[in-house]
């Protein structure tokens, strides 16, 4: 009971009753449109919502950086390109089922991470982030010259289709489509389960004051690392989904656009909320991919973008959309 | 009354500042302590120094028979059960005053890190036993009006009230306040001051507290502990600490 009535910091307290009754109402609704959606748009539309489902673990990985714990990171995309190449290569070399190359994606991106982090969360912000940058850097480095594994530029191509095991052989968008929906939805799933948990509350604690929080006994520094390494196992596992949907994927898996649109979906929907971030998830990449912004300027409409959210949306989207559609509260 | 502080030697310069000098101080089991003193006369860092936020050049501090001076804040919170307030107020202002209370009493109800990362039902029933008693502590301070209001827009003395209040929320053994009652109106003073006597004699709380209300302070405490530029320049009864002639010289008559 106590936990159900954590509210977020924007909501004014008294007025949720009536507007929670309207969000269970939406989101009815928009479950209920997601699982018709094949039947509602055609399959250009179809392959953009799958590309904002690829996106959404990572960035629910990064919400729990930002948005719950207060520490930004730039690594994001760097996990989600090891996630990809070791869901591919292991799906390549061993032939094993999807399912697992999906979940060792995610295990094995959080054990890299974890060693990294130990160094890494030693450094305050400014420093912190740039260091997350590093990783980037070295992400494209190792994909590019440690040929052996990943062929270098010329990166891994064709890698294998979802195999769910018994038979079944994802191949087609539809089918895509609803496996990637289902995991999303279970990613989104671990994700409450996260912030739900004592532990959640803690990461809050960290983010709002962490001499208050290690004051009360919060061991902050564990509590980082662990953050940290879940949201890079999250950024994997997306990074797994994006391998096995293009088939192909080479060094450039860890250019900084990767990274920057995490950034935007988390930030432009809204950190410290997961509706925020699915919404953001669908805006900043499904409406971009559909609208197919002319590739050479879409780091620059990208920028301009997260210009004008700083400045006009500091929250991101999401008290908007909620007031739009007559939400209070909630996460 | 055994000592459940003892503190020798303390000593921490910031750059040419001596902000304390070789200071020792115990602090007995069950006692009121008040620490006076001059602004800048190394109560705040003395304080910094004992539970962790600050490493001491040189001196030990040990609270039973423990040497806690090396441990990290944390550790001493958790399992030194000695908690501590800071002078400027600090509460998690994006929850309510009850989530703040919960939070307070988190890392004492759940066994380890890991179970906090549990959401079963024991961790519900544990997390339903905190709120209870966040309720609880919240009408006890007064709070029940601003309970669901995010704690970083309610009142300054509000938001000193739910510092005390998180301090109780972790069964500690002793606490430290710092400047618990600055910038509050009387009437949540005497609240403060009525919750402090009670924690103390009902909960078996010892406590250290810092205060510039004199009156107050005199009125509140068992013992008096007088800080000047860093070292004790006397201590005892209230009665006799406010005849001290040290102590009016340096600091009450001026």
């Amino acid at each position: 009971m106590a936990l159900a009535n954590t509210q977020s910091a924007s909501a004014p307290g008294a007025a949720v009753p009536a507007g929670r009754g309207r969000a269970y109402a939406l989101s009815g609704v928009a479950m209920l449109l997601a699982l018709a959606a094949p039947r509602l748009v055609d399959d250009y539309y179809l392959h953009a919502i799958i590309t904002s489902l690829m996106f959404l673990p990572a960035a629910h990985g990064l919400n729990l950086m930002v948005g719950y714990t207060g520490m930004l990171t730039l690594a994001q995309g760097a996990f989600f390109g090891i996630g990809s190449y070791v869901s591919a290569l292991l799906a390549m070399h061993f032939g094993t089922p999807f399912w697992i190359n999906f979940l060792a994606a995610g295990v094995v991106t959080g054990l890299i991470a974890l060693p990294l982090g130990v160094p890494a969360l030693r450094l305050r912000t400014y420093s912190f982030v740039m260091c997350t940058l590093g990783f980037v850097v070295i992400g494209e480095a190792v994909a590019k010259n440690w040929i052996s594994l990943t062929r270098g530029d010329m990166g891994l191509s064709g890698i294998p289709t979802p195999d769910l095991g018994f038979g079944v052989k994802v191949t087609g968008i539809v089918g895509f489509y609803y496996l990637y929906l289902f995991l999303a939805v279970v990613m989104t799933a671990l994700f409450y389960a996260i912030i739900a948990s004592p532990a959640g509350r803690n990461m809050i604690a960290i983010r709002d004051n962490e001499t208050q929080a290690e004051a009360l006994g919060i061991d902050t520094w564990w509590y980082k690392l662990i953050v940290f390494t879940l949201s890079a196992a999250f950024a994997g596992f997306g990074g797994s989904m994006f391998a096995h949907y293009l088939t192909t994927i080479s060094p450039l898996t860890f250019q900084m656009y990767y990274s920057t649109t995490i950034l935007i979906i988390v930030l432009g929907g809204g950190a410290g909320s997961i509706r925020g971030v699915v919404v953001g998830s669908l805006l900043f990449v499904a409406v971009s991919e559909a609208l197919r912004i002319a590739p050479e300027l879409r780091m620059v409409i990208y920028g301009l973008v997260l210009l004008l959210l700083v400045f006009w949306f500091p929250k991101g989207l999401t008290p908007l959309v909620d007031r739009v559609l007559g939400i209070a509260g909630g996460r | 009354m055994s000592d459940l502080l003892r503190i020798r030697g303390l000593t921490k310069s910031y750059g040419a500042v001596q902000a304390l000098r070789n200071v020792d101080l115990d602090v007995r089991e069950g006692e009121l302590l008040g620490i006076i003193g001059p602004n800048g006369s190394g109560k705040s860092t003395l304080f910094d120094c004992c539970t962790g936020l600050q490493t001491p050049d040189a001196g030990t501090v040990h609270l039973d028979e423990r040497d806690i001076t090396r441990w990290p804040m944390h550790r001493i919170a958790r399992e030194g059960r000695f908690i501590r307030s800071f002078q400027k107020t600090v509460v998690f202002e994006t929850m309510t005053p009850r989530e703040c209370l919960i939070t307070a009493g988190q890392m004492f109800a759940h066994s380890s890190i890991a179970a906090t990362f549990a959401i079963g039902s024991g961790t519900r029933q544990r997390t339903a036993k905190l709120a209870e008693r966040a309720d609880h502590l919240i009408e006890l301070v007064g709070l029940t009006p601003v309970r669901n209001q995010p704690a970083g827009m309610i009142s300054f003395g509000q938001q000193k009230l739910v510092q005390f209040a998180s301090s109780l929320m972790t069964d500690p053994r002793l606490v430290l306040l710092d400047e618990p009652l600055a910038g509050i109106n009387p009437v949540l003073i005497e609240r403060i001051v009525s919750s402090i006597r009670q924690a103390n004699r009902e909960l078996n709380i010892t406590f250290v507290v810092i205060e510039h209300n004199i009156d107050v302070i005199m009125n509140l405490a068992n013992r008096i502990v007088v800080l000047d530029q860093g070292s004790i320049l006397d201590q005892g009864a209230p009665e006799t600490i406010v005849k001290s002639p040290k102590v009016v010289e340096a600091y009450l008559g001026g």
